[in-house]
């Protein structure tokens, strides 16, 4: 089960993991972004544990609604409202729960890429984030349909968005900024995908770590 | 090539460029709250407030526009980045009033998503707030799907005649109006001859060939297409007013407002020239050139190159741009 503490564990990892690549994504992100992307992210992480070291909820839904919250008050262009929504979207999800399953948590980020979805016209294969986070979200559910565990469920989802992030690479960005420099975004795997890989990253080390 | 910059430490940059820009404006605009820019002698409540976001570094843009006749607050993000909804909700529910607030939204993927947040949290507390979104750069390829055209410097007019209008105490649904008939009358072009740098990353924004301009740059030197050789000024004044003039349909007898907006080292000269060339072309077609205006009013740091912006503009219009406004980018008495 995914209690407020062990997911309190999973974004420390995840922060871990944006903060030792930050110059990895504002590099990715100079491709035709204005290489801030992995300042930004860092920004969100910070909101995150400040959120979550001042959040004494013990219900799930609360939780990820004070993250969310969090991710959403960064001054940072898309990056706050989508990462934000992500959280807020899966608390919404979760309401009456006290801990997540391995269905419910794959469930839950099932709602979280759906109110991202909502708020964005990028669709799989424009080279976004979304390459990364709907792959992630389908191996999730397929592994806890499986009758997966709750680490299952968070390995398959990082391996398909490491998988999904790394694919980004062969692709010409169709959305956001980097559009506009066309052919030239081939070659290097986009930044909003990465910090998503990242983030499954940290779940699953967080997991593995507060078993 | 390196950046050469006066700046200090990168994360205090928006803080410290506020503090600066209240300081020389002091008589005229005051920071609260979480980095909100408010006027300095409040609106009455009982008219419609103007509020707006979006990213810094676009200086005087669009903090600038706070002020007597025009905004009532500014949500400033990050460098180039929107700020996040939970500022602009702060924002909307400072300006709630029993007359309203209108929301100006530039169209840029982060600004649009912030307003989108903040204006269902408006509704949810029941706040009275409308949205007006500007997109009117027509290097996206056409009028079909507004969505895909970015918000320039069109907002400042925007801005302007909706806050001409609140001032003289014209209802809500007026002044939505009135900012919507100038938005869908409004058409903006870029050229850029150089590129410049993020302040924070030092990231190049758009580079342009030594001897060439590219038509249709974004605000943040997004490309348009459109790269070709330095032209004079009477010749690129024509390009770009012959493309905008046929975004707007505008035929002999219309009245148009026209700014020349530097975005930043484009000398001031060199934007005079180009309005003479505006005056030239346009009386060739018998198109009136009513109001027009140069300067830099939303910059892109150290960017060459203007903004060439066009309305169509009727009796009503004309009137509120004329109308009496007295903000840290603009003065009219």
């Amino acid at each position: 089960m995914v209690t407020c503490e062990r997911w309190v564990a999973m974004v420390r990892a995840a922060a871990g993991q944006v903060r030792a690549s930050q110059e990895l994504l504002s590099n990715l992100d100079s491709h035709g972004g204005d290489g801030d992307h992995g300042t930004t992210m860092v920004r969100a992480m910070n909101c995150i544990e400040q959120a979550v070291a001042q959040d004494r909820s013990s219900s799930m839904p609360d939780l990820l609604r004070a993250i969310g919250w969090a991710v959403m008050g960064v001054d940072g262009g898309a990056t706050g409202p989508l990462f934000g929504t992500f959280f807020m979207s899966m608390s919404d999800a979760a309401s009456g729960d006290a801990a997540l399953d391995a269905r419910g948590l794959a469930a839950a980020f099932a709602a979280g890429l759906a109110g991202v979805q909502k708020r964005t016209r990028a669709r799989v294969g424009d080279k976004t984030m979304l390459d990364a986070l709907v792959p992630a979200v389908e191996a999730a559910q397929a592994a806890a349909d499986c009758g997966g565990s709750v680490e299952d469920v968070l390995r398959s989802a990082f391996e398909a968005a490491r998988a999904g992030a790394e694919g980004t690479s062969a692709l010409q960005a169709r959305f956001g900024r980097a559009k506009n420099i066309g052919e030239k975004s081939i070659g290097q795997p986009d930044a909003g995908a990465t910090s998503v890989s990242l983030l499954f990253k940290g779940f699953l080390e967080g997991v593995t770590s507060h078993a | 090539m390196a950046m050469k910059k006066f700046i200090n430490d990168p994360d205090h940059l928006v803080n410290e460029l506020l503090a600066g820009f209240v300081l020389a404006n002091a008589n005229k605009v005051a920071l609260t709250g979480n980095n909100l820019v408010v006027r300095a002698q409040p609106k009455p409540a009982n008219k419609v407030a103007v509020v707006t976001l979006g990213g810094s570094g676009h200086e005087p843009a669009l903090s600038g526009f706070v002020g007597e006749g025009m905004l009532d607050i500014s949500v400033p993000g990050e460098i180039f980045a929107a700020p996040g909804p939970p500022r602009v909700f702060e924002a909307l529910k400072l300006a709630n009033r029993d007359a309203g607030a209108l929301l100006v939204v530039l169209n840029h993927e982060g600004d649009v998503m912030t307003a989108g947040i903040a204006m269902e949290m408006a509704e949810k507390e029941g706040l009275n707030v409308k949205q007006v979104l500007t997109h009117e750069d027509i290097s996206a390829p056409s009028r079909q799907d507004p969505r895909d055209r970015r918000g320039l410097v069109g907002c400042f007019p925007v801005i302007k005649v909706a806050g001409a209008a609140a001032e003289q105490g014209r209802p809500l649904d007026e002044c939505l109006a009135i900012a919507e008939r100038m938005e869908r009358n409004m058409a903006t072009l870029a050229v850029a001859v150089s590129g410049a740098t993020h302040p924070s990353t030092g990231s190049v924004i758009a580079e342009v060939p030594e001897a060439d301009m590219i038509v249709g740059m974004g605000q943040h030197g997004e490309a348009g297409g459109g790269q070709q050789p330095l032209k004079s000024a009477d010749e690129t004044a024509a390009i770009m007013i012959d493309a905008l003039c046929e975004d707007l349909g505008a035929k002999a007898g219309d009245r148009l407002l026209v700014m020349i907006n530097g975005v930043g080292s484009t000398t001031l000269m060199e934007q005079y020239l180009v309005l003479n060339g505006v005056k030239k072309a346009l009386d060739a077609k018998g198109i009136g050139l009513a109001r027009a205006i140069a300067g830099e009013f939303l910059t892109v740091q150290e960017m060459g190159g203007f903004q060439m912006f066009a309305a169509k503009m009727d009796d009503e219009l004309l009137a509120l741009w004329d109308a009496p406004c007295n903000t840290p980018a603009l003065v009219v008495k």
